[in-house]
């Protein structure tokens, strides 16, 4: 078993600089607050030169350096870094698993393992295929140090204590021979234990695996045992995960709020551009999008967008974004903003040779979402019939393009040369037509209406319909007639027994 | 006698030469197109396109495709007139079914918010390659037909009209809508139908087809609507003559509720 693990020391900094790109080159500290008394967790190369330690000040880190630029910790950037990191190994590796949050000196750090067993089959070596994650992880803006090693832990010592972005490779059975040099503290062992440990003298992992196992377990405890594990690089480890999620979320705070389109739109294109890369790092693309808003007010304003299939294209989800908040305003100004998609595999259509090109999906969705922003939320999409017994029952579903299925139904081949060319197709009347009639001997006589006036020629019905008479709204008792007026016109007429009035609910045309 | 010029303001230098030397204006023209250069474009007789087969969408009746040449041209603007009960929903039904049985996609954009999907289902429309877009107002109807005009991928979109002659008449006020349809048509491959109570595009529809209604029929003890006949008459048509009609017989489905 081979074990690769990607470790990007300073994450906090890395996560500012994937928001805010333009502080790269800056001397910039995160921190843990806003005040004075905040600790420094993670400073850039420029800070460092200057003098900027972690785990310092603000007052004092500003003391060092005057232009240095603070910018509280993130949560939900630190939380897109990790999940980015992991999405770069299952680039790599079908098997991965974010590492455990650290505290103490390595609190700023985050890593990833992946099984790099058999890789050498696509790299060529394990130092190829370590080259390539470090690759990915500098390309999305999360550089770090890549280790290979035979265990988990073994790796990310390797990957901790090597110097700079380094590239090390620990082939099987030198790790002993590796270990026995490096400093206690790179174990990260309890504040107590480490104290301990030092009063002894133990300062190495060489000075630690002389002392005898059992003495030190009876007078340090069980903890010094894991310890031991660890110094041997044979601790009890779980086989490493294959990952299923397919969520990814990346979110931004904005710095005032905003109650205007183009500055909302800035920051989506950042987050759909890191999402997007993401995705491709996965080989997947945007299934269903979902925009989450945190308003001024304290309210949160959360609104699917529909996709009509699976697209990487930016360009059409910001434009459907664009519509989807054009169309709906939130309530008050923005404060923050987030994006979740439900990735999917990119669906590859096949055309046929007999059936037309439908539109493209990625061109239809933009289009669907404009029409539905001019036309009104619920007025564009495939009809369908209602299973409902009212005759003006209808339904609206989402318009998708779908494969042709053979169906001998509607299959008729050439036109229709029999007696009857076509069925008398009906009209509807949206929202139906009042009507005033005069009945003789209880049928219509005469008719006046928006829609048709005159003597009823010829009619016949009444054909009755009742329905949820069990409820107390939707109840519904209507007695239809086909009728003819003498205008011509030939027309549904309705009677409805509960609103005691007659209504043209359709025309046949 | 060499005419006296009109009063007016100055000719122009061709128009003086002319007038000084009318023996020889073609002479004149010749130079005159000399001098415009690449500017024009010598257009022979067979660059006209004219005789040119447009494609057409058959709409699956063999009398109205025979009536129109093959069908619906593709690239133009048609149009079906008509009143209530004419015919021309029935009509426009069988287009559907007939393009959608293709495997196409068509989109219907519904001003008249009249389109009855059960009645469709029953005309042998496939309801899933239908994308119906139900338009409140005018400027909106004409905005959702000129983006689906653009969005390739529709080879049919249908325009209904609302049915009464005043509403339809107010939305269409003014040709320039239809002369923007024509054009947004014309660039694509889609057939562009409107449903229309009367005839509304004028001359920038390549076909307009008037339903006459003729006859409805109740037969059977209790009456039931059992048959409606039509006239289809053909009122223009760019390339053909027009005046040719036939007959449709349309079929009462049994159930009216």
């Amino acid at each position: 078993m081979r074990i690769a693990c990607l470790l990007v020391p300073d994450l906090p900094l890395r996560a500012e600089l994937r928001v805010h790109p333009e502080l790269k080159g800056l001397p910039l500290a995160i921190t843990s607050g806003r005040d004075s008394r905040a600790e420094v967790l993670a400073v850039s190369p420029e800070a460092l030169s200057a003098g900027v330690r972690a785990q310092s000040f603000v007052s004092h880190a500003r003391a060092i350096c005057p232009e240095l630029r603070v910018r509280v910790a993130s949560p939900a950037a630190d939380r897109a870094a990790r999940e980015a990191l992991l999405d770069i190994a299952l680039s790599c590796s079908p098997r991965a698993a974010s590492a455990p949050r650290c505290m103490g000196v390595f609190a700023a750090e985050a890593g990833v393992f992946l099984d790099a067993t058999g890789m050498t089959s696509l790299f060529h070596s394990e130092q190829g295929f370590a080259t390539a994650l470090g690759a990915r992880a500098k390309a999305l803006g999360l550089p770090g140090t890549v280790a290979i090693a035979c265990s988990r832990t073994v790796a990310q010592l390797a990957a901790r204590a090597a110097p700079g972005h380094e590239i090390r490779v620990l082939p099987p059975g030198s790790e002993a021979r590796f270990l026995s040099p490096l400093p206690i503290d790179l174990l990260d062992p309890e504040d107590r234990l480490a104290q301990t440990l030092t009063r002894f003298g133990v300062r190495t992992v060489r000075d630690l695996l002389r002392l005898p196992q059992r003495a030190l377990a009876q007078r340090l405890g069980p903890e010094i045992l894991r310890l031991i594990a660890q110094a041997r690089g044979k601790e009890q480890e779980t086989p490493l995960p294959r990952p299923t999620e397919t969520h990814f979320r990346e979110a931004t705070d904005l710095d005032y709020a905003a109650d205007r389109l183009e500055p909302l739109l800035f920051a989506l294109r950042a987050l759909l551009s890191r999402l997007m890369e993401r995705l491709e790092l996965r080989g997947l693309a945007c299934g269903s999008l979902e925009l989450q808003l945190r308003l001024s007010d304290g309210g949160q304003d959360s609104r699917g967008i529909g996709i009509a299939a699976p697209t990487r294209d930016g360009r059409v989800l910001l434009r459907l974004l664009a519509l989807a908040l054009e169309g709906k305003p939130p309530g008050a100004p923005i404060e923050g903003l987030a994006l979740c998609i439900e990735g999917r595999p990119l669906r590859s259509d096949q055309l046929d040779l007999f059936r037309p090109r439908g539109p493209d999906p990625a061109v239809l969705d933009e289009t669907l979402a404009e029409l539905e922003s001019l036309c009104g939320t619920g007025r564009v999409g495939a009809p369908a019939v209602a299973d409902d017994h009212r005759p003006d029952a209808f339904a609206m579903k989402p318009f998708r393009l779908r494969p042709r299925t053979h169906d001998a139904s509607h299959h008729r081949s050439g036109a229709s040369e029999a007696p009857f060319a076509s069925g008398l197709a009906v009209r509807a009347m949206r929202p139906p037509v009042a009507a005033q009639v005069w009945v003789h001997r209880g049928r219509p006589e005469r008719l006046r209406s928006a829609v048709a006036n005159g003597r009823v020629v010829r009619s016949a019905g009444p054909w009755r319909t009742t329905g949820r008479w069990w409820a107390e709204e939707g109840r519904f008792a209507l007695d239809h007639y086909d009728v003819q007026v003498s205008d011509g016109t030939l027309l549904r007429l309705c009677f409805d027994w509960i609103a005691r009035e007659w209504r043209i609910d359709a025309v046949y045309d | 006698m060499v005419p006296s010029p009109p009063s007016g303001p100055a000719p122009s230098a061709l128009v003086q030469g002319l007038i000084q030397d009318p023996a020889r204006p073609a002479r004149r023209l010749e130079k005159l197109l000399a001098d415009l250069g690449p500017q024009i474009r010598r257009i022979q007789g067979d660059d006209l396109g004219v005789g040119e087969p447009l494609r057409c969408c058959p709409t699956g009746l063999a009398q109205i495709d025979r009536l129109l040449g093959g069908g619906i041209p593709r690239g133009r603007l048609s149009e079906i007139s008509g009143t209530l009960s004419s015919g021309r929903t029935s009509l426009a039904l069988a287009l559907l079914a007939s393009t959608t049985r293709n495997g196409a996609c068509t989109a219907l954009v519904d001003r008249a918010d009249g389109f009855d999907p059960r009645s469709a289902e029953m005309a042998g429309v496939d309801l899933d390659r239908v994308l119906w877009v139900r338009a409140l107002g005018w400027r909106e109807a004409l905005r959702c037909t000129e983006r689906l005009l653009e969005t390739e991928g529709f080879p049919l979109v249908l325009l209904d009209m609302p049915p009464s002659v005043e509403k339809a008449g107010r939305d269409a006020r003014g040709s320039t809508c239809w002369l923007r349809l024509a054009r947004s048509v014309a660039q694509t491959q889609a057939a562009l139908v409107v449903l229309s109570p009367q005839r509304l595009a004028g001359s920038h529809a390549e076909i307009v087809l008037e339903m006459q209604p003729t006859r409805a029929r109740f037969s059977g003890t209790p009456a039931l609507l059992e048959e409606f006949e039509t006239q289809a008459v053909l009122v223009r048509h760019r390339s053909a003559p027009v005046g040719p009609t036939t007959s449709l017989r349309l079929r009462a489905h049994l159930s009216a509720a």
